[in-house]
């Protein structure tokens, strides 16, 4: 990737805690690129260390070693007052919204403002704006205890937005919402990306939110990077068994089947052939039958994706038959681990 | 059963007794407040984690408010005079006063911006706020329905103390109470005193309690 396209770089990024006894590391060398313009997921299980990564990109936490540009600039370089003046070019948004509790709506979008030095009207104004943007102009004068949560990261994304930053941190913004509020969001962020062109730095533990609305996403597992690539090509081929984990869990009662059943595959439809009967053919053009343990869609990059996890028969080659009939309409096959 | 000027002792004593408290109460958190400031900022977690700072202040805090405040009063009286030029009456009472309350101030202040969320401030360091900003526009007015609650705390405390600063020639409601009722055995005059003291209590605590809840946007 051209230095001119990265937003954010992150070279051998370490993180060490002192603790009782001893030192944790949790971060263990991260290098990672984003590109301008780009939604961009870390996904990982809880304790991975996707919100302490996500904290070294703006240097809300100081990696022990290793290096963060912002467009081209070095952060882990500058000065307090220096970086101070970079962080209002990065908003970031947070799971438990963290909103001003005594100021309205207006007045928390207004805050950023304020600490940049932007005359009172004109933050007004764009407060104002902003709050429009995000869909709550009617709630300018409310307190966030009389906002809904989807409402409030509504907010807190119109105060993150207020200083015109080129990136938008989203820490677990959306675990602490129901599915519902969730899309609407997503859909917001989404639309944010597009219309200002803001790159978005999105960390979750859920697959789906990733699916939603990343162009790329990097796998994080005890401190590492298990994985990075294309939405898309994660989806459809996961390397890693984190990757595989997280992948199959999205929708699926991965615990029934994982271990416990010989023969699983999950095998992934792409685009249009989802919609022609390809299972169906195949069970009569094999003479054989497989039992279906779990089945869904999903739109990825406007792309639609069935993924299915399937049980074959016992016999090997009747298996064998038909997982290469798949394999030949282009249907991706992998076996599920079983132990 | 009061004699003639009585009446007149008394409203003098209750305007010492507010005059002595507010002033004091004022004294206070024009210290204090600052000191409990700097006690959250240097925190180990704090925005400007400073261990020596933090230690010392704590220590000194601890002290004085380890010391009995009628004790406090007497030791602190040459201290006073250089202050005021005197060590009897209600403008003697006020340095002792504040001098007992500041880090009594300094602990509820403390304890009030300790309430406000860590990830709150952390928003605002993620925005590029500065310590001196976090401190003016985050913690104090985040704070504020905790400091109003803490402020009526301690201006019945230092009435309290007040009304003790009797027993070493304090002026109030205190003094009198003591003068007539104890040294002189009019137990009347100190039961009318102590049924003062306990009505200017009620007031400012539910007044303090009340603008708390006013000013909260919590609710």
């Amino acid at each position: 990737m051209a230095e001119q396209n990265t937003m954010i770089r992150l070279s051998g990024i370490k993180k060490r805690f002192r603790q009782k006894g001893g030192e944790l590391e949790v971060l263990h060398g991260i290098d990672v690129e984003i590109a301008k313009g780009e939604i961009f997921g870390i996904i990982g299980l809880s304790g991975a260390g996707k919100s302490t990564l996500v904290r070294c990109i703006n240097l809300l936490e100081r990696p022990t070693a290793g290096k963060v540009y912002l467009d081209g600039v070095e952060l882990t370089a500058l000065p307090e007052r220096e970086l101070r003046q970079q962080r209002r070019s990065m908003g970031m948004i947070f799971q438990q919204f963290h909103l001003l509790m005594q100021r309205t709506a207006l007045e928390n979008v207004c805050f950023p403002m304020e600490i940049s030095g932007v005359p009172k009207a004109k933050a007004k104004e764009r407060a104002i704006e902003l709050l429009e943007l995000v869909g709550l102009a009617d709630r300018t004068d409310s307190y966030p205890a009389q906002l809904s949560g989807g409402q409030k990261q509504r907010v807190a994304i119109a105060r993150a937005l207020a200083t015109e930053p080129k990136v938008l941190l989203c820490d677990e913004a959306t675990s602490a919402l129901d599915p519902n509020t969730t899309a609407g969001v997503l859909a917001l962020l989404k639309d944010i990306n597009e219309r200002l062109g803001i790159t978005i730095v999105v960390i979750t533990h859920e697959m789906s939110v990733i699916q939603e609305i990343c162009n790329r996403v990097a796998i994080i597992d005890g401190g590492k990077i298990a994985e990075m690539g294309s939405v898309e090509e994660i989806f459809r081929t996961p390397k890693t068994k984190i990757g595989q984990e997280l992948v199959y869990h999205e929708g699926s009662n991965r615990e029934a089947y994982v271990g416990k059943l010989p023969h699983c595959y999950r095998v992934v439809f792409k685009g249009g052939i989802s919609n022609e009967p390809i299972l169906g053919r195949m069970m009569i053009d094999c003479n054989g039958v497989v039992n279906i343990l779990s089945g869904n869609t999903r739109h990825i990059e406007e792309q639609v994706y069935g993924q299915m996890i399937l049980q074959f028969p016992e016999e090997k080659e009747l298996r064998e038959k038909m997982i290469g009939y798949l394999i030949e309409k282009g249907v991706v096959v992998e076996e599920v681990e079983y132990v | 059963m009061f004699k003639e000027g009585m009446l007149a002792l008394v409203g003098a004593g209750f305007w010492e007794t507010i005059y002595m408290t507010l002033v004091s109460t004022f004294f206070a958190y024009l210290i204090g407040l600052p000191l409990g400031l700097i006690l959250v900022v240097t925190d180990k977690d704090g925005i400007r984690p400073m261990a020596l700072v933090h230690q010392v202040l704590g220590v000194l805090i601890n002290i004085i408010r380890s010391v009995p405040f009628l004790i406090l009063l007497v030791a602190i009286m040459p201290f006073t005079k250089a202050v005021v030029g005197t060590v009897i009456g209600a403008k003697a009472t006020i340095v002792g006063l504040l001098v007992a309350a500041a880090p009594f101030v300094a602990r509820m202040v403390e304890s009030s911006l300790k309430e406000v969320e860590k990830g709150v401030i952390e928003a605002a360091q993620s925005m590029g706020a500065s310590p001196l900003q976090i401190m003016l526009k985050v913690l104090l007015p985040e704070a504020k329905p905790s400091l109003l609650v803490g402020s009526a705390i301690a201006i019945t405390t230092i009435l309290g103390y007040s009304a003790m600063a009797g027993f070493v020639g304090g002026g109030g409601l205190g003094a009198i109470a003591i003068n007539y009722g104890y040294y002189r055995g009019q137990t009347d005059i100190m039961y009318i005193m102590v049924i003062l003291l306990v009505i200017i209590v009620q007031v400012f605590q539910e007044a303090g309690m009340r603008i708390s809840r006013h000013s909260d946007k919590r609710l």
